[in-house]
């Protein structure tokens, strides 16, 4: 399998954000992870991409500081539970985070040439930046604009630009519809199974339940820390129980 | 009275213009209040004064030594010191006062307490438009303000610049870009060791040097940080500038002016943190709520 998960558990405190979660995710294959608000969703991409570690060790000593990190992360044949975040993104493990992020005060092709900070070779930057462009054009209008006053669709659009531009092989991405209008949203859903055909792997969390499905082909359902159903749409769908009390389908 | 308060201003401002954005970069990027780094201007002074008066080693040289050890000394000292207490801000505060005054006292034993003068590394003066100023004054303000576009260069257009940026912004997401944070720090504290050595190799020769140099502009630099609003880069400038021509204005204005320098700094920062406590330029940039 490329990406392993084995029981990850992680507490803040004393709460216990995820409890044992187990996943994986093969070469090629577009994933999606559903589930209610506060279910562990973006925690665990979170600690995949080893912002868990960072957190816990950048704020050792603090009360916030207090984070137990237990289970494994093996991505492509390695493990990485243990590496430092920044090494991470060097394998190709790419976190797209909750609500994008950008750098506001940067125009957005600085957010653009940070995403490439891992690629020292000019040339491979020029084409990646020419590859984020032909797939969001409006970037490139956009080029000198400062990147906190773009319009959510647009602010989404840049930070998956900004992860591409790290050239990722398994590409996680965190709520992508979150805030967003309906139009913007199928847009925005529509390119990203355009970078899925495009021959990526994807891990992307989604509450949009129907957008997910429609996108991925297999799906975990996630609540409380705890994975309570995987499978295909038609699996879960079919299942009547967990489609009443998770789903809400 | 006018052309000297202009020349001297401009000498002034420049030198803690310089001081303030290595200041005000390190606590963008590392979020911490180094106090101890104005005595890296002062131990910069110091090392070229070693170089040039004591080993009679030619000034540019000697400059560029000075900035070297400096740099690599700024690193050190973050890297040892206060990369793992960072969180910590009180922490940061008494261990980098700490780190000032043990510079501090070490050049006191080594020192004495003498004022010493370095000399002019160019004699002579100039006349621009009627206003007189000697060349040292002249290579300090043109100094300054190169020493200030080649920061914003590197700020704005290399790779690490912009990374350096990214960490100033957010530093858990600069993380997911593959910067290392922690070293991006490093690196910053070092430019900031360089800008302030810079700053004491400018003004060495026009100032005294003497083992307690670094507290009064330590109160400037603070209080240039906040008139200019904290983290702007930008703000620190134009705040510096501000209270170089204030302070040059004080000393020859008003009668015994000198012995008022200190307070002109500290008045004005009094003054604007009740008025607009976020300073000239702070930006609040209102976080989105969840």
């Amino acid at each position: 399998m490329y990406l392993e998960i084995k029981d990850l558990t992680v507490l803040y405190d004393r709460a216990m954000v995820l409890n044992g979660v187990s996943l994986t995710v093969g070469k090629g294959e577009f994933v999606s992870l559903v589930g209610p608000n506060g279910a562990g969703k973006t925690t665990l991409l979170r600690a995949i991409a080893g912002l868990v570690k960072w957190e816990k060790d950048t704020l050792k000593g603090t009360r916030a500081g207090r984070i137990t990190l237990e289970g494994s992360v093996k991505f492509d044949g390695e493990e990485v539970t243990n590496l430092p975040a920044h090494e991470i993104v060097r394998r190709g493990l790419i976190l797209c985070p909750e609500r994008g992020r950008p750098f506001r005060e940067m125009t957005v092709l600085d957010n653009l040439r940070a995403g490439a900070f891992g690629c020292k070779d000019k040339k491979v930057v020029k084409e990646n930046l020419e590859r984020v462009y032909h797939l969001f054009p409006r970037l490139k209008e956009r080029e000198n604009q400062i990147s906190g006053t773009l319009s959510g669709g647009e602010r989404f659009m840049l930070t998956i630009g900004r992860a591409m531009m790290s050239q990722p092989k398994l590409f996680m991405i965190d709520e992508p519809s979150v805030g967003l209008a309906p139009k913007v949203k199928e847009d925005l859903f529509a390119r990203v199974k355009e970078i899925y055909e495009q021959g990526s792997t994807i891990l992307m969390t989604e509450q949009d339940v129907s957008f997910a499905f429609d996108l991925a082909g297999r799906n975990y359902v996630i609540s409380k820390g705890h994975l309570v159903g995987e499978g295909t749409a038609e699996d879960l769908l079919a299942d009547e129980s967990l489609r009443k009390t998770y789903l809400g389908l | 009275m006018v052309e000297a308060i202009l020349i001297n201003g401009l000498v002034l401002g420049g030198m803690y213009a310089i001081l303030a954005v290595g200041f005000a970069l390190v606590f963008g990027v590392a979020k911490i209040l180094n106090m101890a780094h104005t005595a890296f201007y002062m131990v910069g002074a110091f090392l070229i004064l070693i170089m040039t008066i004591m080993l009679g080693f030619p000034s540019l040289p000697s400059i560029v030594l000075a900035i070297a050890i400096m740099g690599i000394t700024g690193s050190v000292i973050y890297k040892l010191f206060l990369d793992r207490v960072k969180e910590h801000p009180v922490a940061v505060m008494i261990i980098s006062v700490g780190v000032a005054i043990l510079f501090q006292e070490v050049l006191l034993i080594g020192f004495g307490g003498h004022f010493r003068g370095i000399d002019p590394f160019v004699r002579g003066f100039v006349e621009i438009a009627g206003i007189r100023a000697t060349y040292q004054q002249v290579i300090a303000i043109a100094t300054s303000l190169v020493a200030l576009v080649a920061i914003r260069l590197l700020l704005s257009k290399t790779r690490v610049g912009n990374a350096i940026r990214a960490v100033a912004e957010d530093r858990e997401i600069a993380n997911v870009m593959g910067i290392d944070v922690s070293r991006m720090c490093v690196i910053t504290m070092g430019i900031s060791a360089v800008l302030a050595t810079v700053a004491g190799a400018v003004v060495a020769p026009i100032f005294m040097v003497h083992p307690l140099m670094w507290m009064h502009p330590l109160t400037i630099v603070l209080a240039a940080v906040v008139l200019g609003g904290l983290g702007s880069i930008k703000g620190s400038i134009l705040g510096a500038f501000i209270l170089g021509f204030a302070e040059t204005a004080v000393v020859f204005l008003v009668p015994m002016g000198a012995f008022l320098r200190g307070a002109v700094g500290l008045s004005v920062m009094v003054v604007v943190l009740l008025l607009r406590p976020e300073g000239l330029f702070g930006v609040v940039f209102e976080e989105e709520r969840l």
